[in-house]
């Protein structure tokens, strides 16, 4: 009982949350919404006994990129009430492609059938001790080619975001730790003997 | 587990080597910075040229590596000596271009060399996860070539435009790639073929439409079409030059392998889409064109029209019709390199100049740029007996081959509209009243370039076998059942 | 009600509601004196005596602050954004408590032993940064916005740090189970090879936990009290136990990652007689002095120089370590034999 409960818990919050995300005024709080939905998410794969997956969505998806996304959501200040002032027109064009896709989606779903050998194809659950483990053995044997190029596409990423916002400004006073170090006393100051009554 | 041995990894050579030399020139870009660009440039070059080297010397068997995500075989190599062919041509153009327009940065060979390494991974992919990916290297190294001018407004909007369009379009594929995983239990093209040969189902075909959307989107086809002159437009000159070149090469390729290996039993259905994209895409390359101004947005529509000749090859499903897609491609990249090549040399008291009317009586100020330009734009237009023609003609046969008589005739007179504009751009050169002259100062390496290129496009009619019959060796490997 | 009802749910979950009430129990008395041991430890290390006027000793200051912050009036300011501005602070001290569920206080000690404990102690810390973010933007103040500001950039980039340092130590046990990384057998070369990243682990949560020298949110001489700033009476309250509630779960995370939990130090057996969540609760201790200590000692960084210690030096070094102790667990043939 405890599982069923938690489960519809979970997807209810999931799914309230993920309307609040576009209907929310506030683009801050759409991004919370967001985040709640993320965090929901989570449990439901803990449900399914993908903790490891779960951990790392908290992980990744709400420890890193959405807080990201806030920062940038909370420091634009342009008004988002203008921005969707427009957004009206594009109404119908947009039922137009939610209906095409929808009308899709019951089509693929009253048409499902499965070939015979499919069956054969269809990846067995995973028995190892814990899905960490299974995910790890997995990852760098079959799939290493993908991850690998994963690491690419990341890099290539970061690449990105240098060249395109890095910028070498001139004249920027930088702290030169080395330099503070391994200064002398010498280098600071002077000692002179001074005679009484001349000054220096 | 298997047992792990080197030998396993031989077909992935030289993308090892690329990926392994793209970190390596980081490293040197790094701590020479900048200034260093044209080293780094010269490097990569180097390093595209050993790839080939390895490529060459390497085993062209059908071979598959790593869990079946990666093949190599006879097309695969075809396919990945054309892209490196090109992609040496295009860091050779945008070398001197950018020194030129003081945006050198060291990272811009960098980019273009993951994103080569990008496409030689997508023309090996066999497995829709290693598809997605060389496709996501390739392009998000394109979005930041796109955008690398980032001082200039128009190259950041390109960049900016590009990489949304180009998100939607990875969603489309991605979604598409789910359902076909979904119907056919796999993501190994040759098991989707197997499941789906014994029994064809909804879902994976509405799948198929989905990844077709994504992939048209990469190849710029009517009407995934937007993006093109925008970016075309507001890139610098040779990263524009290399878009129009390289990348649609190997989104063909990945094309030609998806539709053949893993969805041959329903080609009945994605004959259909590939020639409405292709007769789209033909019509609005050559009636939109008619109306530009400048000269990398009429190329834009000009690519975008080209495709759509390629595409007619695609859609006989042919030996002979995938075959002159190859020999299209190539032609058609030579032909583009030596077009950017002159378009990068049109330049006024050290600023770039893109309007057609600024070639205005081209021939009487410089008569060889005048006569290369205007032999590439007959060849463009399909003009015998030019390379550009064998290219339109042998497509166009195949077409015919396969009963496709209402493409061809539609096709033809495509490109007869397509024509006039191109015919244009000569009678502007050879007939109106000259303007300023252009900069003097074009670098070798450039007149190399369009040297080479027009000397293709003139001497292609005395021997083209060779070409035929490699492009037909190679897409043999598709049709080994019949 | 049937009987197989209780028997399935209803004592268990009575079991461990009084189970959770007794880790709660325990947290905030812990935290209550550690304000008290704050003041007492600044105290003597500033050559004064703390607290003396409540209770002997002044023994009876928290208690008296509790009823104090209590029973204040809680103000919201008119163009704060409500409903965020209450659920912050919530969010701090909550995410401050559940952490502690996966805590092995003892062998076999915890309320959920999970099979990937420490992720979850690293999701549900890298969780807190919302409470700060949210508070600074709901305030609809400068001060409290700058302070969140710096917070956040602050604690997302020592995140990657700590993450690294404790891929360090998973490489060395092999497993994600708190209790496993406790009992893993760990040769001398072992502890010596992570002594560095203690040092580095030591460090980072100071700057996760936005404590002095690295205490730059609140930094009441540049901005004023920072994300706090607005924050009175319960709401307040709700966020001073959450810091202090995170110091005693980071001081807790670092015994279970490198001092060894519950057994006795170096395991010596002749301490065995001590009950292992006494030695536990002892080394929480000891990293919890270090809190005061270092606020006690090391004047407050500056913003830039906090971000170079971070990405510039942490950050290489860190991933430099995970080579090479993954390299040297390679060379001495030691990798957890878990995956035969």
């Amino acid at each position: 009982m405890l599982q069923p409960l938690a489960f519809y818990l979970f997807s209810l919050v999931t799914l309230l949350s993920a309307t609040f995300v576009i209907t929310a005024k506030n683009p801050v709080h759409s991004v919370l919404f967001l985040i709640l939905a993320f965090f929901n998410a989570a449990g439901l794969f803990v449900l399914l006994g993908a903790e490891f997956v779960a951990m790392i969505l908290v992980i990744v998806y709400v420890g890193a990129v959405a807080v990201l996304f806030l920062f940038v959501v909370m420091m634009l200040d342009t008004g988002f009430a203008e921005l969707r002032k427009g957004a009206l027109q594009y109404v119908p064009i947009g039922l137009v492609i939610g209906g095409v896709l929808l009308a899709e989606l019951i089509f693929i779903y009253s048409a499902w059938e499965f070939a015979p050998s499919i069956t054969n194809n269809i990846a067995s659950p995973v028995t190892a001790e814990s899905n960490t483990v299974s995910l790890g053995l997995l990852l760098y044997t079959d799939y290493v080619y993908a991850f690998q190029i994963a690491g690419l596409i990341l890099l290539v990423a970061m690449i990105g975001a240098i060249v395109l916002t890095h910028r070498q400004r001139s004249g920027v006073r930088r702290q030169k730790i080395k330099e503070q170090n391994t200064r002398k006393r010498d280098d600071a100051m002077e000692v002179v003997k001074v005679t009484t009554g001349k000054g220096v | 587990m298997t047992d792990f041995s080197f030998a396993l990894l031989s077909p992935l050579a030289p993308e090892i080597f690329l990926a392994v030399a793209g970190l390596f020139l980081l490293v040197v870009g790094v701590f020479r910075g900048d200034k260093d660009t044209s080293l780094v440039g010269w490097m990569t070059v180097l390093a595209f040229a050993i790839t080939g080297y390895l490529l060459l010397n390497g085993s062209w068997e059908e071979t598959t590596a790593l869990n079946g995500m990666f093949i190599m075989d006879q097309f695969a190599g075809i396919v990945k000596l054309v892209i490196l062919t090109g992609l040496i041509i295009s860091v050779a153009l945008g070398i001197d271009h950018i020194k030129q327009e003081n945006t050198a940065r060291f990272e811009y060979p960098i980019l273009t060399l993951f994103a080569g390494l990008g496409m030689l991974l997508m023309v090996s992919a066999n497995d829709l996860l290693s598809l997605y990916m060389g496709l996501e290297l390739q392009s998000l190294a394109l979005y930041v070539l796109a955008s690398i001018n980032r001082d200039n407004v128009k190259s950041s909007e390109a960049g900016l435009k590009y990489f949304v369009l180009g998100a939607i379009s990875s969603g489309m594929l991605l979604f598409g790639a789910s359902l076909v995983y979904g119907y056919t239990g796999s993501t190994n093209f040759a098991t989707i073929g197997e499941a789906l040969a014994q029994q064809g189902s909804m879902g994976a075909i509405i799948g198929l439409v989905f990844m077709l959307s994504g992939l048209a989107f990469k190849v710029s086809a009517v009407p995934f079409h937007m993006w093109t002159p925008d970016v075309y437009e507001g890139a610098p000159t040779s990263v524009t030059a290399f878009f129009a070149m390289v990348p649609k090469i190997a989104a063909i390729a990945l094309l030609i392998r998806l539709l053949f290996e893993a969805f041959p039993s329903i080609a009945g259905q994605w004959t259909q889409i590939i020639w409405i994209l292709s007769a789209l895409s033909m019509a609005v390359g050559a009636f939109a064109a008619l109306q530009q101004a400048n000269i990398k947005r009429l190329l834009a529509y000009s690519s975008i029209g080209n495709m759509g000749f390629a595409l007619v090859g695609l859609a006989a499903g042919s030996v002979e019709g995938i075959a002159c897609v190859i020999v299209y491609m190539v032609i058609y990249m030579i032909m583009t390199a030596g077009t950017f090549g002159i378009v990068l040399s049109m330049r006024r008291n050290g600023h770039a100049v893109e309007n057609i009317s600024d070639l205005s009586g081209l021939s009487r100020n410089n008569p060889v740029m005048a006569y290369a330009l205007a032999i590439l734009m007959f060849s463009m237009s399909g003009i015998p007996p030019l390379a550009g023609f064998f290219g339109k003609f042998l497509v166009f046969k195949a077409a015919v081959g396969a009963g496709l008589y209402g493409l061809s005739v539609f096709g033809v007179l495509c490109s007869v509209v397509a024509a006039y504009y191109y015919i244009r751009i000569i009678k502007i050169m050879f007939f109106d009243e000259p303007v300023a002259k252009f900069d003097a100062g074009v670098p070798f390496a450039r007149n190399l370039i369009v040297g080479l290129s027009v000397a293709f496009m003139l001497l292609f009619i005395f021997n083209p076998s060779p070409l035929l019959d490699i492009s037909r060796d190679a897409v043999s490997v598709f049709f080994h059942n019949e | 009600m049937t009987p197989e009802f209780m028997d399935t749910y209803f004592w268990p979950l009575l079991f461990i509601l009084g189970h959770i009430g007794a880790i709660i129990g325990c947290i905030l008395l812990v935290m209550a004196y550690y304000t008290y041991a704050e003041r007492k430890v600044l105290g003597a290390m500033q050559r004064r005596q703390g607290p003396m006027t409540v209770g002997p000793f002044g023994l009876l200051q928290p208690i008296a602050d509790g009823i104090k912050l209590l029973s204040k009036e809680t103000i919201i300011p008119s163009q704060a954004s409500k409903v965020v501005f209450l659920i912050a602070p919530m969010l701090t001290f909550a995410l401050a408590l559940v952490a502690w569920a996966v805590i092995p206080i003892d062998a076999g000690l915890a309320l959920a032993d999970i099979n990937v404990g420490i992720l979850y102690l690293f999701a549900i810390s890298s969780m807190g940064v919302y409470g700060i973010i949210m508070a600074g933007w709901a305030s609809n103040s400068k001060y409290a916005f700058l302070g969140s500001m710096r917070s956040a950039s602050q604690m997302v980039s020592y995140e990657v740090s700590m993450g690294l340092v404790i891929v360090t130590v998973l490489l060395c046990v092999g497993s994600l189970n708190l209790s496993d990384i406790i009992t893993a057998y760990r040769p001398w070369w072992m502890q010596v090879l992570l002594l560095p990243m203690l040092f580095v682990f030591l460090i980072s949560i100071l700057a996760e936990c936005n404590r002095a020298p690295f205490d730059l949110p609140e930094g009441e001489s540049e901005i004023t009290g920072g994300f706090m700033v607005e924050y009175s009476a319960m709401t307040f309250a709700l966020f001073f136990l959450g810091e202090y509630t995170n110091m005693i779960l980071m001081s807790a995370m670092t015994t279970v990652l490198f001092l060894g939990g519950w057994l006795p130090p170096f395991n010596i057996e002749a301490l065995d007689f001590v009950p292992g969540f006494m030695w536990f609760v002892l080394k929480t201790f000891g990293v919890m002095f270090f809190f005061l200590w270092a606020r006690a000692t090391f004047p407050r960084y500056r913003y830039d120089q906090l971000m170079r210690l971070g990405w510039k030096i942490f950050l290489p070094f860190t991933l430099i370590w995970v080579l090479v102790v993954s390299g040297t667990l390679i060379y001495m043939d030691a990798l957890p034999g878990q995956l035969e």
